[in-house]
């Protein structure tokens, strides 16, 4: 890896996910790819969700915050569906800053511990949330209704 | 290949979802609570993305922007399917809408996953993913309401009657369906996914005991569809022809579509009554304020 490679990945696990604030766009798995050229960085992000309303947000700060490590190269993020983004892309700390904000990362079950009290006697109130990759869910040991992380997966 | 073909195709399926995306919208704030308030806004929000999508492929054909396919154009040149356009009438309705077609675009989806066209191949397989939780979403209404109680049933089965027909539509061959079939664009007919389409819903209505709603317009054709008072204008060299949508016959146990697409429909350009003020509404700000930011 160049070192202005690195510094482009390093600028990029800097940018937030404006809808969950506390995960980078790495740790949620979104870089797919970085090419550095003599006068040319390109970004490949992948999108969690088709119709996420953040995609253009994180597209413009991705390209500032790359723009200054750029030495002056000319700045391309775009997005890509060349491989599908599915929830296994998730990193183990972007899992645990997922579950400080209170939002349970994903699993392929049902039941999700309780992001507040670690509780497995939880339900699903509704497979639908406040945002297109987010489900809200219940838990019936501390009363408190959270959210998780809505599974993604190919089958 | 000429481009044209697959930019029909593009704007076809683009169309369908921006329109439903758009009446599934009108539920935000309106439904009686707000869990299901949620569903309907975030796959009306779903719908309007994977538009999107299709339409910032569209754009790279025709050389225009995603914005001006979606709402630049004249209601004539629109393509969806009459159904997509329909107000949303009352819950059994919006209901029997969505699961009739959830379900038909899952076939769609399914075939175009092996399309030739890389681009759309790609956003399919990503697109199949998330419409899963539409059809979770779609099948568990179809089962509450299905079962009952009586009133409930009543009127999800006639709603499912009401709106079959016109569904059906969905699989309407579009203008250049040979062109997209020769070269594995499209790589199945739309009679191809009608037929898997109407095993998939036959199956569903006899597991619960209503498959009175595929019998319903067995013998007459039915669902006339109205030219639009605008729409016509725009066409004016072409008197708008009814659709007819073809009846359904039962033979060896499946149900098979008899009559083939007569007339032109929402494929062609063909629009009823209830899309003139749904275009008017979406497109309001785009006329008023060409090139919008925000």
């Amino acid at each position: 890896m160049t070192g202005i490679e690195a510094a482009v990945r390093d600028a990029l696990a800097h940018v937030k996910d404006p809808e969950i604030p506390v995960c980078t766009i790495t740790q949620l798995g979104l870089v797919e790819r970085v090419d550095v050229g003599d006068d040319a960085v390109d970004v490949t992000l992948l999108p969690t969700f088709v119709g996420c309303p953040a995609l253009d947000e994180i597209r413009i700060d991705a390209e500032r915050a790359v723009a200054e490590v750029a030495a002056g190269r000319r700045v391309t993020v775009r997005f890509s569906l060349e491989v599908p983004w599915t929830t296994d892309r998730i990193t183990e700390d972007g899992r645990e800053a997922l579950r400080t904000f209170g939002i349970a990362p994903p699993l392929l079950q049902i039941t999700y511990p309780c992001p507040n009290c670690g509780s497995r006697d939880t339900t699903v109130e509704a497979p639908f949330g406040p945002t297109p990759c987010r489900t809200i869910r219940y838990c019936n040991a501390c009363r408190n209704p959270f959210e998780g992380f809505k599974p993604k997966k190919e089958y | 290949m000429s481009s044209d073909a697959r930019l029909g195709l593009l704007l076809a399926i683009a169309d369908d979802e921006l329109v439903i995306g758009h009446r599934l919208s009108e539920w935000t704030g309106w439904v009686p609570y707000v869990e299901e308030d949620l569903a309907m806004s975030s796959i009306a929000q779903d719908e309007i993305g994977h538009a999107r999508a299709l339409y910032e492929i569209a754009a790279t054909i025709n050389g225009g922007t995603p914005d001006d396919l979606a709402l630049g154009r004249a209601m004539a040149d629109y393509t969806h399917a009459v159904i997509c356009e329909r107000p949303n009438r009352d819950y059994a309705y919006t209901a029997a809408r969505h699961y009739l077609y959830d379900t038909a675009d899952a076939v769609r989806l399914e075939a175009l996953t092996s399309s030739t066209f890389k681009e759309l191949a790609e956003l399919v397989r990503v697109l199949r993913i998330e419409e899963r939780y539409h059809l979770d979403h779609a099948r568990t209404w179809f089962r509450r309401l299905a079962s009952g109680p009586v009133e409930a049933r009543q009127r999800f089965s006639d709603a499912l009657a009401d709106a079959l027909p016109e569904a059906m539509t969905i699989f309407e061959p579009l203008p250049d369906e040979d062109a997209l079939i020769a070269d594995g664009t499209l790589p199945k007919p739309g009679e191809e996914m009608l037929a898997a389409w109407l095993d998939v819903v036959g199956h569903d209505l006899e597991e619960v005991g209503l498959e009175r709603v595929m019998e319903a317009d067995a013998e007459a054709p039915v669902g006339e569809v109205l030219p639009t008072s605008s729409g016509a204008s725009e066409v004016a060299d072409e008197s708008p022809r009814p659709l007819r949508v073809p009846g359904l016959e039962r033979r060896d146990g499946r149900w098979v579509h008899t009559a083939g697409f007569s007339g032109a429909g929402g494929r062609s350009g063909h629009h009823s009554e209830d899309f003139a003020p749904l275009w008017e509404e979406m497109t309001a700000l785009h006329r008023a304020h060409p090139g919008a930011r925000w």
